[in-house]
C-alpha cells in the first residue's frame, strides 16, 4: 500500500504542537511505515507538494501565514489543524485586544532595551494583520484542540485519519490548555 | 405541595407543584446542562445551556425557569437542542477573551468543561475581542471582565447569600459589565469582601488574590472543618495542596449557615508572622535563644520551684475543647493554682452576670435564639457592637434582613454608625449611658403599651420608671422623638432581634444586659423558651472554655508568673501592659510578637490548621476541628508540651 503523504506547516505559534507530535516517541517509528512527510517547518520547502493530509500548527497573524495556509490548503485532501492558535486563534489572538500600532510600538520601543530602536520596515517583512484562526481563512477539515495538544490526541487524529474517518477528539481527550 | 407527573425523555417522572423543569430533571437524575443556574440560587435563564423542547411549546425554552406542570412533555437531548448548546458555547467564545491557557481558573472552570463536553473544537463566528478592563484594586478579589459570561451568579449570590447587592449589570447589550455599586472599583465599593463571588463564579471573572495559580481543584485534597476565626463556628472547606492551604470555600454556600465572611476565606491564607519553630529561652545576655524542648521544660521546672504562689494560666480560646480541658488540669493539678481565665473571660462573666440578674434558672446562655434568626428578623438593634469588624456573617444575615424581609435595622452606639446606608435609625448615646437608653425604652414601651399583658411585673415596671424620659433624654443626649421612633420600631416587631457585642460589654455593666432581656421579654420577642437575644462572642471555642470553668479570673494584683497559652493569636495588643511587671512569663505561641519577645521561656504552638478538637460555637453547637496541614516540622501539639512539663514536675496528665 502506498504511503500517505502528509505535509506541515507553522504559522503563527511557539512550536509546541510540533514537539507535541515528535512527543509520540517510539509510535513515529510505526508511522513512518505509513506515512511519508514531504514537507514540516524542519525541510523548510517553500512550496507545497500534493499531499492527503496538510496540518497546520498556529494561527494566521500575518500575510505570509495566510498565503501559506491557502497554498497548503490547494495541496492537500483534508486540512487538520493542531492546537489552540490554528484552532480558535490562542494566545497570539491577546494582541487583537491592541491596534497593529500599538503592538509594534510596545515590543520595538516600550519593551526594547535598544537604544533609540525603530520599528523594522522592510517590504520583506509580511505586514502584521488581525491574528485569526486557519478556519476563518480557509476551509479546516478537522480540529485538535490543545495548548500544546497531547501526543495521545495528535496520535488519536492521525489513527482516524489513517482509518479514514474525520477525526473529532472525545470529550475526555479535549484540552484547551 | 401537590405531587406532578410529567414525561420527560419518554419516561413518566414526579415532581412537586411548584419546581421548574430543571429541578424535575435533577431530581430525578436526568442530565442537563447548566451554566448560569447555581444550586440555592434564584434562576435567570441567561444562558440557555438548560433549553429543553416542550410539547405545544413553539421552540426551546429554558427548563430552569419553565414552571413544571402535570402533564408536561419534555424533551432534554434531541439532536436540535445538542446542536444550540454548542452554539451557545460557541457564541460565548466569541464574546470576550476565552482562551484557557492562561486563565487562572483553567481546570476547574465550567465553561471549559461544557465546551469538552460539547467537543467544541472551532469556533464558527468570528471573535469580537473587546478591550475590558481588569478591577484588582481590592484586597482579595480581581475581576476580570475579559472572562465573564455575563451569567449573573455573582450578582444573584452578592445579592441572595451576602446580602449586600454591591453587585449588579451596568449598561446594556453587549456593553454589558458586572460591576460594583455605579462603576465604582470593588475596593472603593460596598463590598464586604466574603467572597460569595468567588465561589460562585463559573470561570475566571472572579477570583481570589490569595489563592491564584496554587492549585487545581483535583490536585487538592478537601477537608471539611470549622471556622476558627470567630465564634459563630462555620463551617469550612479547605483545599490543600502539598501542605499548603490553598482555597476556602463555603462546603453549602446558599444555604442559612453557609456563607462565609471574610475572615474566614480569606483571612485564613493572609501571609503570617514569623512562626515560633523551636523552644527559647532567655540565654545570658538576655536573649532569646534556641533550645531543645527537654532544656526549656527543665527552665520552667526550676524557676517554678522558686515561685509557689502568684502563679496563674491564661489560654487563648482559638484552641479546641480538648486542649482546654487538658490546660484547666494542668494550672490546677500541676503548677496547683486556681487562678485561671481565657482571653476573652470577661466578656463571658458579665453576659452570664446580666443572664443570671434576668432568670436565675442555670440555663445561661441558651437563653439566646440562634443565629437563623437573624435573617427572618423584621427589626434588629445592634448595640454596643460592630458585627463587621467582630463577627461578620452576623452583619451578613442582619442586610439579608434588611434586604430580603425588610427589616427595620436600629444601631445603637456611641461613637459611629455600623451600618452606614443600611440603618434606619442611627441612636447615638453619649459614651456609657447605652444602659440608660435601653432602661429609656423599657419605659416608653410600658408606658405605650407595647408590652405583652403579664411579662412587665410591678417590680419591672417600678424599676424602669427609675429614670423620667426627660432624665433619659439628657443622660444620653438622644432626643424623645428619637427614642419613641426607636420604640414604635422594636415595639411593633414581631420579630424583633436585639445584638449586643463587645462595645457593650466594654462598659462593663451586666445590668444593661438584664434590660436587654427584659425588653425582648416584655414585648415577647422570642422563639419558643429563648429570647431574640444574641450576645457576639469572640473567639471560635471562648463558649467552650466558659462551659469548663476556664474563665474564673486572675488576681492580677499578686500575680508573680504566669503560663499564656497563646496559640495563633494574631492580635494581642491588649495584654502587652499587664503582662509587663510578672517575673516569669511563659507563653506557648505560633508567631513571634511583642509578647513572644517578653516571654522568658516561648514554646511553640500549632496553628488552627494543624489542630484537632472540639469546638461549641457561640450558640452551643459542638462542632469537629478538624487537622488540614501536617504540623511544620514535626512541631509538638500543645497537649505534648503540657503532658511534657506535667512529667518532670511528677504529675501523670494525659
Amino acid at each position: 500500500m502506498a504511503k500517505v503523504k502528509v505535509a506541515s506547516a507553522w504559522l503563527d505559534c511557539c512550536s509546541g504542537c510540533h514537539m507535541s507530535f515528535l512527543d509520540m516517541d517510539e509510535i513515529l517509528i510505526d508511522l513512518a511505515d505509513v506515512i511519508e512527510l514531504t514537507a514540516s517547518p524542519i525541510t523548510d520547502i517553500k512550496e507545497f507538494s500534493p499531499v492527503d493530509v496538510g496540518i497546520i500548527e498556529g494561527s494566521v497573524s500575518n500575510e505570509h501565514d495566510e498565503q501559506v495556509a491557502k497554498n497548503l490548503r490547494a495541496n492537500c485532501k483534508i486540512l487538520m489543524v493542531l492546537g489552540d492558535c490554528a484552532c480558535f486563534g490562542g494566545i497570539n489572538s491577546m494582541r487583537n485586544l491592541f491596534t497593529i500600532e500599538e503592538v509594534l510600538h510596545r515590543y520595538y520601543s516600550t519593551e526594547s532595551t535598544t537604544k533609540d530602536s525603530k520599528i523594522p520596515s522592510s517590504e520583506d517583512i509580511p505586514p502584521l494583520t488581525e491574528v485569526k484562526p486557519v478556519n476563518q481563512v480557509v476551509k479546516v477539515d478537522c480540529y485538535v484542540p490543545g495548548c500544546p495538544p497531547s501526543a495521545k490526541a495528535i496520535h488519536y487524529a492521525l489513527t482516524e485519519l489513517l482509518a479514514g474517518r474525520i477525526p473529532v477528539l472525545p470529550s475526555e481527550m479535549m484540552r484547551f490548555d | 405541595m401537590g405531587e406532578i407527573t410529567l414525561t420527560i425523555n419518554g419516561k413518566q417522572v414526579k415532581g412537586k407543584e411548584g419546581d421548574t423543569v430543571l429541578e424535575v430533571c435533577q431530581a430525578n437524575g436526568i442530565d442537563v446542562p447548566t451554566l448560569c443556574h447555581l444550586d440555592g440560587l434564584s434562576d435567570v435563564g441567561a444562558c440557555r445551556m438548560c433549553v429543553v423542547e416542550i410539547e405545544k411549546e413553539r421552540r426551546p425554552v429554558p427548563a430552569c425557569t419553565y414552571p413544571a406542570r402535570d402533564g408536561l412533555v419534555v424533551e432534554t437531548n434531541t439532536e436540535r437542542l445538542e446542536r444550540y448548546r454548542r452554539q451557545i458555547l460557541e457564541l460565548i467564545f466569541t464574546e470576550h477573551n476565552h482562551f484557557c491557557m492562561f486563565c487562572e481558573a483553567s481546570g476547574d472552570c465550567e465553561l471549559q468543561k461544557l465546551a469538552y463536553r460539547y467537543q467544541m473544537d472551532n469556533v464558527r463566528y468570528p471573535y469580537t475581542f473587546p478591550s475590558l478592563s481588569v478591577d484588582s484594586l481590592s484586597d482579595y478579589l480581581v475581576i476580570d471582565h475579559n472572562r465573564c459570561i455575563l451569567c449573573g451568579r455573582c450578582i444573584r449570590a452578592c445579592s441572595e447569600v451576602a446580602g449586600s447587592h454591591t453587585l449588579d449589570f451596568s449598561q446594556r447589550g453587549w456593553k454589558t459589565l458586572v460591576t460594583a455599586d455605579l462603576e465604582q472599583p470593588l475596593g472603593e465599593s460596598s463590598c464586604f469582601l466574603c467572597g460569595a463571588c468567588v465561589q460562585a463564579c463559573p470561570t475566571g471573572a472572579i477570583f481570589s488574590k490569595l489563592s491564584l495559580y496554587k492549585g487545581r481543584t483535583d490536585e487538592c485534597q478537601q477537608v471539611k472543618t470549622v471556622c476558627p476565626a470567630c465564634g459563630v463556628g462555620c463551617e469550612l472547606n479547605v483545599l490543600v495542596k502539598d501542605n499548603n492551604l490553598v482555597r476556602i470555600e463555603a462546603p453549602r454556600l446558599t444555604e442559612p449557615r453557609g456563607p462565609l465572611c471574610r475572615m474566614g476565606r480569606f483571612g485564613l491564607l493572609e501571609p503570617t508572622p514569623p512562626r515560633v519553630t523551636s523552644p527559647l529561652i532567655r540565654g545570658k545576655q538576655g536573649e532569646l535563644e534556641e533550645c531543645t524542648l527537654h532544656k526549656a521544660v527543665e527552665v520552667i521546672v526550676d524557676r517554678l520551684a522558686g515561685v509557689k504562689d502568684g502563679l496563674a494560666g491564661m489560654i487563648s480560646t482559638r484552641v479546641p475543647s480538648e486542649t482546654l480541658s487538658l490546660f484547666n488540669r494542668f494550672i490546677g493539678e500541676v503548677i496547683g493554682s486556681d487562678s485561671i481565665d481565657t482571653l476573652d473571660g470577661e466578656s463571658y462573666r458579665i453576659i452570664t452576670n446580666g443572664i443570671r440578674q434576668f432568670q436565675d434558672n442555670g440555663r445561661g446562655l441558651d437563653i439566646e435564639c440562634p443565629i437563623e434568626d437573624i435573617p427572618e428578623a423584621d427589626c434588629i438593634i445592634v448595640v454596643g457592637a460592630d458585627p463587621e469588624k467582630t463577627n461578620p456573617i452576623i452583619s451578613t444575615l442582619v442586610r439579608r434582613a434588611v434586604r430580603q424581609r425588610q427589616a427595620k435595622l436600629i444601631v445603637v452606639n456611641s461613637s459611629r454608625d455600623v451600618f452606614p446606608l443600611w440603618t434606619d435609625l442611627w441612636l447615638k448615646p453619649r459614651a456609657g449611658s447605652e444602659g440608660v437608653l435601653l432602661s429609656g425604652l423599657a419605659g416608653i414601651l410600658i408606658d405605650k403599651g407595647l408590652v405583652v399583658s403579664g411579662k412587665a411585673s410591678a417590680r419591672l415596671i417600678k424599676s424602669f420608671s427609675r429614670y423620667s424620659i426627660g432624665e433619659v433624654v439628657r443622660t444620653t443626649g438622644i432626643e424623645e422623638e428619637r427614642l419613641e421612633l426607636l420604640a414604635g420600631m422594636y415595639g411593633q416587631a414581631e420579630r424583633g432581634v436585639i445584638i449586643y457585642g463587645d462595645e457593650l460589654l466594654r462598659t462593663n455593666d451586666a445590668s444593661s444586659i438584664t434590660t436587654i432581656l427584659n425588653l425582648a421579654n416584655m414585648t415577647g420577642n422570642q422563639v419558643g423558651d429563648r429570647l431574640r437575644v444574641i450576645s457576639l462572642k469572640p473567639r471560635a471555642n471562648s463558649r467552650g472554655a466558659w462551659e469548663m470553668g476556664l474563665a474564673r479570673g486572675i488576681k492580677r494584683g499578686k500575680l508573680k508568673g504566669l503560663y499564656l497559652l497563646l496559640a495563633d493569636e494574631r492580635d494581642s495588643g491588649e495584654l502587652l501592659s499587664w503582662l509587663k511587671g510578672i517575673d516569669f512569663l511563659v507563653v506557648q505561641a505560633s508567631y513571634q510578637s511583642p509578647i513572644t519577645s517578653m516571654a522568658d521561656v516561648v514554646l511553640p504552638s500549632p496553628i488552627w490548621a494543624e489542630r484537632e478538637g472540639k469546638y461549641v460555637t457561640m450558640d452551643g453547637r459542638v462542632l469537629e476541628l478538624k487537622r488540614v496541614l501536617q504540623p511544620k516540622d514535626g512541631l509538638p501539639q500543645d497537649q505534648e508540651v503540657l503532658i511534657e512539663i506535667s512529667q518532670r514536675l511528677g504529675h501523670k496528665l494525659t
